[in-house]
């Protein structure tokens, strides 16, 4: 489903690489958590998901789509098949929540009886139901990035990339976000999460990818945060 | 692709940059009118070149004593350049005109100005051989051959004199047209401006936008219509100053010109025969710039 064969990733403006070399694979419906230190290339990997940038060598490929050679006619294509959440959740402050969702399906051209359908649906699946018509500044933490949740899910997507997103967040709150992703996962997306959370890997125990220095150092099918830590 | 959605987006996008908005408006607005301008006096010109084309004469003027005593042109050297003119090849009619005759056209042709009558004297008008020709452009062949001989003051070239007064005109519809250029580019620029300033104030929704799978057009769209309806905006407001120049300054300053008949006057209909290249000019060079700064400045 997900599929990086020796992708290496120089940015321009500095000597080590970002990736180096990296060859993992990933199954549709799995749950993989992308940890490592600050550097380590996990945002690079996830940019090169989406093609935010190309890799220096090596191939990507996300479901049927060969990444690193695509013409760019087809991106949006890919993108609309991969949903995105952010640990600043990137809603849009002057539109409701309803209106943040429905973005992502106007955007894509889908037709207004649609919308109207499947948006209730969405935000009642994120436990968000009753509070369609707030704006984002009257929502908590938790709650935004439930809509930020329900804006990447809406177009029921291959894979869901969650990049921090427990990273603003409590404890709690973001307990509660992570059992939201596991519901997603268990619909059959696969989601990819990059984290610093010890507590929310230790306690999942799922697959670990773990990244230093650009290169995989780890990848355990029920990982924990630390190698003995 | 939906409507209602570029739409809304699109007066969003005009009402957040008034200021530049208005400014990239009134920019077009001037260049496009300025244009205008220039294409008026070219329809002008082409009006006068039909008006004048088979009226053209040549005038050859006769000497003060032959205007004075042959008012039958019976006498030579009257008779003698009369047959001369008549064998000249490429002459079509030779119409004798004596003192009085031509005063008497004189005063028809300027009866709207009397101050110029009161002053004019039959002595002062000579007798002259109205000569039209087969073949306008040979007027330098009726000069060089009759230019000085005995009896002849002199030959006017009523071509000539128009030659230089559409010189004139064309050197006005030059200023205005390079004067419109200079203001396009300027309203390219703020074009470009705009749209960038525009793309950077929107720049969280663009960002969802690419983010989401949103196509490069439907991204783009919005940005592209702006620029658009801006232009055309302009368009209209310089065919309405075109219209109120005219109606308010240009009437009145030529009103003499035209009455007389030396120029034909340009009407609302010419206006409205121009206007359409002007939409045209604005819709292209808006969308073409708007298009460009996009994929130059905005990553989309």
């Amino acid at each position: 489903m997900i599929r990086l064969e020796h992708v290496s990733k120089v940015y321009k403006t500095s000597t080590r690489p970002a990736l180096d070399d990296v060859s993992v694979e990933m199954e549709k419906g799995e749950f993989v958590f992308l940890i490592g230190p600050s550097g380590s290339g996990k945002s690079t990997f996830l940019r090169l998901l989406l093609r935010e940038e190309v890799p220096t060598r090596g191939r990507v490929y996300v479901s049927n789509f060969d990444v690193a050679k695509m013409s760019r006619r087809r991106v949006p294509r890919l993108r609309q098949s991969i949903g995105c959440v952010f640990q600043d959740f990137r809603l849009l402050p002057t539109k409701t929540v309803a209106e943040n969702v429905a973005f992502a399906l106007e955007v894509i051209g889908k037709p207004r009886n649609t919308i109207v359908k499947v948006v209730p649906e969405v935000l009642q699946l994120v436990g968000l139901d009753g509070k369609e018509d707030r704006f984002p500044t009257e929502l908590s933490g938790g709650e935004q990035q439930r809509v930020a949740i329900a804006r990447a899910f809406v177009n029921r997507p291959l894979v869901l990339i969650a990049d921090e997103p427990t990273g603003n967040l409590d404890p709690d709150t973001s307990q509660d976000i992570m059992l939201l992703l596991e519901r997603i996962n268990r619909t059959g997306t696969t989601v990819i999460m990059a984290t610093h959370d010890h507590g929310i890997v230790d306690s999942m125990r799922r697959r670990v990818v773990e990244l230093a220095y650009g290169k995989v150092v780890r990848d355990d099918a029920r990982g924990v945060y630390g190698v003995g830590r | 692709m939906r409507t209602s959605f570029v739409f809304s987006e699109v007066v969003t996008g005009l009402r957040r940059n008034v200021t530049m908005t208005i400014a990239m408006i009134l920019t077009t607005a001037i260049s496009l009118g300025l244009l205008g301008g220039g294409l008026l006096v070219v329809r002008m010109v082409d009006k006068m070149q039909a008006n004048y084309a088979g009226k053209l004469e040549v005038s050859v003027l006769l000497t003060n004593d032959v205007s004075a005593n042959d008012k039958d042109c019976t006498q030579q050297p009257c008779a003698g350049l009369r047959s001369q003119l008549e064998q000249t090849s490429g002459v079509e009619t030779v119409v004798f005109q004596n003192r009085d005759e031509g005063f008497e056209r004189f005063k028809r042709i300027f009866e709207a100005q009397p101050e110029l009558l009161k002053l004019a004297r039959p002595e002062a008008i000579p007798a002259t051989f109205r000569i039209k020709l087969t073949d306008p452009d040979r007027t330098d062949v009726i000069k060089k051959a009759f230019d000085g001989k005995p009896g002849v003051k002199g030959v006017d070239d009523q071509g000539k004199f128009l030659e230089r007064f559409f010189e004139g005109l064309n050197g006005l519809r030059d200023v205005a047209l390079i004067l419109a250029l200079i203001q396009a580019f300027a309203a390219l620029l703020l074009i470009s401006n705009t749209i960038q300033v525009s793309a950077f104030t929107r720049r969280v929704e663009v960002g969802i936008m690419r983010l989401v799978g949103a196509t490069r057009w439907y991204t783009q769209l919005p940005f592209l219509i702006e620029a658009v309806v801006a232009g055309i905006i302009g368009a209209v407001s310089a065919v309405a100053g075109l219209v109120l120049f005219k109606a308010f300054f240009l009437d009145r300053i030529t009103r003499n010109l035209t009455e007389s008949g030396i120029i034909p006057p340009i009407g609302y209909l010419d206006i409205l025969i121009v206007s359409p290249w002007l939409f045209l000019v604005a819709i292209v060079i808006s969308a073409t710039t708007g298009y460009v700064t996009l994929r130059l400045y905005v990553r989309l």
